[in-house]
């Protein structure tokens, strides 16, 4: 317990040193930026944190909205993708037929679809979750695929010696086997996912208020940079709170990871 | 009482058919435990598999107190060779894992009885990558031994195992056949494992795998038999015969 709240300060300190890190960097940014070109450029820190403050209840609403908006996007492609990447990974019939069809519209980027999209949802929310569950459900079904094709076989072979139904074996077996990777490569796609994000809420919400998303919050104050660049703050925090958010959902589900032997794996 | 009458396994089909055993016929009397030798990939394994109903015979029968084996069995309990354990479940929850899927409800009881034979109290909440290599095979033999199986089929579950532990286990197996009176088939590919455990010996030609002697081995049944001259010379039989036929 103690060694477990330990790690956690030092996971914490390791971050908010970080933190200080990217600020220092910034405002080295600033200065470097103001010799070179003769006037501010970017937004200085301070700059940026006073607009932020100054600002707070819009910036929080445009933060709380997009958290929300990929909170539902993230859950909608694990609920779509996961059995499915599952499936074709671990049934080799599956795989064979659909494994050349997900390959093909794996790399097709949503975003080129912005204009058909909206044809075809309208111009409202479910657009603008349309496009980051693109995004993430492709990840999403390529990890989970890939983690049930290689499902160690005395495992398969213990649970169906005691005659287990195919449900039992994707609940005993499949299923945790591949969840580790399958949250690592959701970690991973967290980056990708706000751009997706910020691209759905900048193209696909031009009428709305600053307070609809942080992807329209920077867009609304394109000319009050440090109004923006809070914005730009707030998706990088977004970003962090789903890494840690997914972090914590691994340690939890996936314990046996963490423990014992293996933990230095 | 195990009966395999003229078993023939095959894999694949056409140009790419493999023979893993061809008109093989074995007699497994109940409550007797007979030992399977052979050459690496001679098809050991593959009977085993069919006894559990995990693979079909091409030709020929498995049959298990009489009746043929058509799928899997509740009085049949296999152990695999490298004890298959599932990583993410404690050593309590893979003890009771063949229980739970056959949804025998209130197994409590019985899984903290067996895992209290095997010497497993007290690791039950640890998870298998906490525990050494001989530990993970008991708690591989305690889940087999919950289900309180007429026929337990144990593939080489002392394989890769360091001398002590693998004694230590030969040992463990030996009581447990004595006190819980199963009727065992063990496949392994050392000798001297053969003759400690097996009333019979069973040595398989290469594959196909068919019998080619059955060894009787009477003096089996006490710790103390291992290092006795008996046998020593039945080790030395074997030997010979595994020698000849592969």
């Amino acid at each position: 317990m103690r060694s477990a709240l330990s790690s956690t300060v030092r996971w914490v300190l390791l971050y908010l040193l970080a933190l200080g890190v990217v600020i220092g960097g910034w405002g080295g940014i600033c200065a470097l930026l103001v010799w070179v070109r003769g006037r501010p450029v970017l937004p200085t820190p301070g700059e940026t944190f006073t607009a932020a403050w100054e600002n707070l209840p819009v910036l929080a609403q445009a933060f709380g909205t997009s958290a929300l908006r990929f909170l539902i996007a993230l859950v909608v492609s694990f609920l779509l993708g996961l059995p499915l990447g599952l499936a074709i990974g671990f049934e080799r019939r599956l795989d064979t037929f659909l494994s050349p069809l997900i390959y093909i519209l794996y790399p097709m980027p949503p975003v080129a679809l912005l204009l058909f999209l909206y044809l075809a949802f309208g111009l409202g929310e479910v657009v603008r979750l349309v496009v980051v569950v693109i995004a993430l459900f492709f990840q999403v079904v390529v990890a989970a695929q890939g983690a049930a094709k290689y499902i160690t076989p005395s495992h398969v072979a213990a649970v169906r010696s005691a005659g287990a139904t195919r449900l039992q074996l994707y609940r005993h077996v499949v299923l945790p086997a591949t969840l580790p990777n399958v949250l690592t490569a959701a970690r991973v796609s967290v980056g990708l996912g706000i751009t997706m994000l910020y691209i759905a809420e900048t193209k696909l919400g031009v009428l709305l208020g600053p307070e609809a998303g942080l992807g329209r919050l920077i867009e609304y104050y394109t000319f009050r940079g440090d109004i923006s660049l809070a914005g730009v703050v707030g998706l990088a925090l977004l970003g962090l709170l789903f890494y840690a958010l997914l972090e914590l959902l691994e340690r939890s589900l996936c314990r046996w990871k963490f423990v014992g032997a293996q933990r230095g794996r | 009482m195990i009966e395999l009458a003229e078993l023939s396994i095959a894999y694949g089909r056409g140009p790419s058919k493999v023979s893993a055993a061809e008109g093989l016929s074995l007699f497994v009397d109940s409550y007797e435990l007979v030992a399977v030798v052979g050459p690496s990939g001679c098809g050991k394994t593959s009977v085993l598999m069919v006894l559990a109903g995990l693979l079909r015979p091409s030709q020929g029968q498995a049959r298990i107190y009489g009746e043929e084996v058509r799928g899997i069995r509740r009085d049949v309990a296999l152990i695999l060779q490298d004890a298959g354990l599932l990583p993410w479940k404690t050593v309590w929850q893979n003890a009771e894992l063949a229980l739970r899927i056959q949804g025998q409800k209130d197994s409590r009881e019985r899984v903290d009885e067996v895992l209290h034979q095997l010497g497993l109290t007290g690791f039950e909440s640890r998870f298998p990558g906490e525990l050494s290599e001989g530990m993970k095979r008991r708690v591989g033999i305690a889940r087999a031994l919950a289900l309180q199986p007429r026929v337990l089929l144990m593939d080489e579950p002392m394989a890769n195992l360091d001398s002590l532990t693998r004694e230590h286990i030969q040992n463990l197996i030996l009581t447990l056949w004595r006190e819980m009176g199963f009727t065992g088939l063990l496949v392994t590919h050392d000798m001297e494992e053969a003759v400690f455990l097996g009333q019979r010996i069973a040595v398989f030609s290469p594959r196909p795998a068919r019998v080619v002697e059955i060894v009787d081995n009477p003096g089996m049944g006490t710790v103390e038999y291992r290092g006795t001259p008996e046998f020593m010379a039945k080790v030395a039989h074997l030997r010979e015969v595994l020698g000849g036929s592969s």
